[in-house]
């Protein structure tokens, strides 16, 4: 027997190509049926929620404010 | 609750740009852009009208409705704001805004764009107020410090006003009310034409 003869035919102790193929077809077969089985949960989308700090009101009425509010009123507001 | 605007009296506008400059230096605005423009109609004609234009902080902003990963929120100032972490720089908020208002600093390889940058308000951030990291990526916080947008403040003719908007339309009012007319370069007539009745 050629030595191309022997590596192709199963190998004593071990496991032949054409078993080897065979298991692993079986096996894939098996974990696509246990994917498919499985039903899908698509996760829940979230919504980026900046948080009470960054969205308080930051405006105060200061007075640098009114003197900006009075000096662009200055020709019409009554003082 | 007051609710922050923009307003300009374009009847006031002298295109002379200082809100332009203002802002740019204020927040170290990168080359290439600006997050507010002095727009020009009838240049050079009878008639010709100029209006400073940023971000007019939209109380249902289109852009924070395409955004396809939700980085804007509206503040309690009505200030419209973003996060730079959270954006993806796709352009959609470019294409929705109907000021022109949000840039991008970067052009890269494949038109990728970089983070998004607009008019804050002066307001900042997500991050901690008056904070390093807010400056670098906002600008300055200017509402926190208790004052009002540095735009509005260095206006040399009193065109642009910024603040609540009750106050600025009570202050334009008067205006109109005391010259007999209002703005020439916005409104129902110029957004619709003479025809249109109000």
């Amino acid at each position: 027997m050629r030595q191309s003869d022997k590596t192709r035919k199963d190998g004593e102790g071990g496991i032949g190509r054409r078993q080897f193929f065979r298991a692993l077809g079986g096996g894939t077969a098996a974990a696509a049926a246990a994917v498919a089985s499985v039903p899908l949960t698509p996760t829940e989308a979230q919504a980026y929620d900046p948080g009470n700090a960054e969205t308080r009101s930051r405006y105060r009425e200061t007075d640098h404010v009114k003197a900006f509010y009075r000096t662009n009123g200055y020709e019409t507001l009554k003082k | 609750m007051a609710r922050m605007k923009f307003l300009c009296d374009a009847d006031r506008c002298i295109e002379c740009n200082a809100c332009v400059t203002a802002c740019k230096n204020e927040h170290e605005v990168p080359w290439g852009i600006n997050r507010r423009r002095v727009i020009t109609l009838n240049d050079g004609k009878p008639g010709e009208r100029s209006v400073s234009m940023a971000c007019m902080h939209c109380t249902d902003a289109p852009c924070a409705a395409v955004c396809p990963v939700n980085c804007f929120y509206t503040t309690a100032d009505a200030v419209v704001l973003h996060s730079k972490d959270l954006c993806i720089g796709c352009g959609y908020c470019f294409y929705a805004c109907p000021f022109g208002a949000p840039q991008y600093p970067r052009v890269g390889n494949f038109g990728s764009r970089g983070k998004m940058d607009k008019c804050t308000y002066c307001s900042g951030g997500p991050e901690p107020d008056l904070s390093v990291a807010e400056y670098e990526k906002y600008g300055s916080n200017r509402l926190a410090e208790g004052k009002l947008p540095l735009c509005a403040e260095m206006c040399s003719t009193k065109s642009l006003l910024a603040g609540d908007g009750e106050m600025i339309a009570q202050i334009y009012k008067e205006r109109v009310i005391k010259r007999g007319y209002g703005s020439g370069a916005w409104g129902w007539k110029t957004a619709y034409r003479e025809t249109i009745a109000i």
